[in-house]
């Protein structure tokens, strides 16, 4: 959904759109992919007849968090975990090879970004001076209800796309530099970074995300990322 | 405090052990076989990371550990945890030990060998190539492609070449034969990794911290690890590389975030120098044992310059 509205305003914005869906990687007919001493390349033929390559894109927006959907449930018998782990290395290089700014690249631990544990954003936004609340794990706890996002979404989000930090009303623009400095330590261009106000009303570090609710950044959320693609 | 982590009976660990115990440096084991008298429980405040560990009776805050090294194997495959239902208590606490322990050492202070997020790169071959051509030494000609005439036409362009898998799994090598030719319509549901075959001398180098060692491995088969096992041998023997390829490997393994690895080095004939993979959690000791190289000596006072 984020994705599509995405490609509208992009659009609306001049920019030439080529979109890949999970379904279109999910039923490519040929890849090509090359490292060596000259570097690297790649080459996609889809089943629509489009052929992708890195020679015909300036800039990629990422939303592919892990394979696509469609192809893993293509997959089966004793060697499925083993295809799984083969299609995720490969997608992680390709992805790595395009040229031109990506939003965001991939990252052995997420492909379109490193999908940190909460632990390790607090820890991260605490050293980028985010304020950020207690964070306590201990071996009590159950490890799958860490990596749970809270049912409800946050109060507040403020998006860093490249050097530009959008800031919704009503936080404060004193958190613009620690959240550049967040996403800057996180190597994610694009990030979007959850806040919540506690009980004292100031606003404390609720989490990020590497694969934002573009929607909610609306219009200057993708004014700046037009400027990261065609920069 | 030093604290060394998994199975005390597995090799580079044990040489580790014996190497601080020479030293009289103060250490802990960290034995996974004894999870189910270990708890761990830490937290983020004010930007610091502090708790505590207990090992049994033993309890330690976390802060005094200066430095551990990680020998850790998936907790779900402990010998004592076989008999247990998927999800009775026991393996539930394992796993909750085993999460919250790395959980804290990604982001504890102090000398982690290695942390868990950059050994990452290992995961994806082609991934990993692309971040070694960044510190200058070179790497095979490689195509992944589901695509069997674009096999045969890199086969045409660089002769004998060998395929493997592209992530860390399954991670043998194997020449491309008549065999293989004839099923190569197989790889169309999936792409798979080919390269050309570099000629030369296996040299294995292990980097701990700004110290190297390098060691050639003479062999009859493709891939020398399991060449006794397939009837072939490997010798071993301690070598030196150039100033600048040492520093080269330096480089890298810093690079990649870590502080101890096994990086794969084939020197060619006339002296070229390829990279074909940094391990990042190299089981070392196959390598001390045949040349004497005094590689945990090295992870020893590594962790030692922590306290």
């Amino acid at each position: 959904m984020a994705a599509v509205w995405a490609t509208d305003r992009l659009r609306a914005r001049g920019l030439p759109v080529e979109v890949l869906t999970g379904a279109d990687l999910a039923a490519a007919s040929r890849w090509e992919h090359r490292v060596g001493r000259a570097g690297t390349a790649f080459e996609l033929d889809l089943a629509d007849g489009r052929r992708i390559s890195g020679t015909n894109l300036s800039g990629v927006l990422n939303r592919l968090y892990f394979l696509p959907s469609a192809w893993v449930q293509s997959v089966g018998g004793t060697d499925k975990d083993y295809a799984i782990q083969e299609m995720y290395a490969f997608f992680l290089s390709w992805l790595h090879s395009l040229p031109g700014p990506l939003l965001n690249p991939p990252a052995p631990q997420g492909l379109c970004g490193n999908w940190r544990h909460p632990s390790s954003w607090a820890f991260l936004a605490c050293q980028a001076g985010l304020p950020v609340r207690t964070y306590r794990q201990s071996s009590e706890d159950d490890p799958a209800a860490l990596w749970q996002s809270p049912a409800e979404p946050a109060q507040a989000t403020i998006f860093v796309a490249g050097n530009e930090v959008i800031i919704p009303s009503p936080l404060p623009s004193r958190l613009s530099e620690p959240c550049r400095a967040l996403a800057h330590a996180a190597g994610t261009p694009l990030l979007g970074i959850d806040f919540a106000s506690d009980a004292t009303d100031e606003w404390c570090f609720r989490g990020a995300s590497v694969m934002p609710d573009l929607i909610r950044g609306g219009e200057p959320l993708i004014d700046a990322m037009a400027e990261v693609l065609t920069a | 405090m030093i604290l060394l982590c998994g199975i005390p009976s597995e090799s580079p660990l044990t040489m580790v052990a014996q190497q601080l115990d020479a030293e009289g440096t103060d250490y802990r084991i960290l034995n996974q076989r004894k999870v189910s008298d270990y708890s761990i429980s830490w937290q983020i405040e004010g930007g610091t990371v502090d708790g505590t560990l207990s090992l049994g009776p033993e309890i330690f805050s976390l802060g005094s550990i200066d430095a551990a090294y990680l020998r850790l194997m998936d907790d779900r495959l402990l010998p004592e945890l076989r008999q247990e239902p998927e999800e009775s208590p026991v393996r539930r606490h394992a796993r909750a030990f085993h999460e919250a322990l790395y959980r804290w050492l990604e982001i504890a202070p102090g000398r982690i060998v290695n942390r868990s997020d950059p050994q990452g790169s290992n995961g994806s071959k082609p991934y990993q190539a692309q971040l070694i051509l960044q510190y200058g030494l070179r790497i095979p000609e490689t195509l992944i492609t589901n695509d069997p005439e674009r096999v045969l036409a890199f086969q045409r362009e660089h002769g004998t070449i060998i395929y493997k898998s592209i992530s860390g799994v399954r991670s043998i090598v194997k020449a491309l034969d008549e065999e293989d030719i004839a099923r190569l319509d197989d790889i169309r549901w999936c792409p798979v990794q080919f390269q050309a075959l570099v000629p030369g001398a296996d040299v294995r180098v292990h980097v701990v911290g700004q110290e190297v060692f390098p060691t050639e491995i003479v062999s009859d088969r493709v891939d020398y690890r399991y060449a006794r096992r397939n009837g072939g041998s490997a010798e071993l023997r301690a070598t030196k590389l150039a100033p600048d390829v040492a520093q080269q490997c330096i480089a890298l393994t810093q690079g990649l975030g870590l502080a101890f690895a096994g990086i794969d080095l084939k020197i060619t004939p006339d002296g070229e120098i390829f990279c074909f993979e940094v391990n990042p959690c190299p089981a070392f000791s196959f390598y001390e044992a045949n040349t004497d190289q005094p590689i945990a000596n090295a992870v020893a006072r590594y962790l030692c310059n922590a306290l």
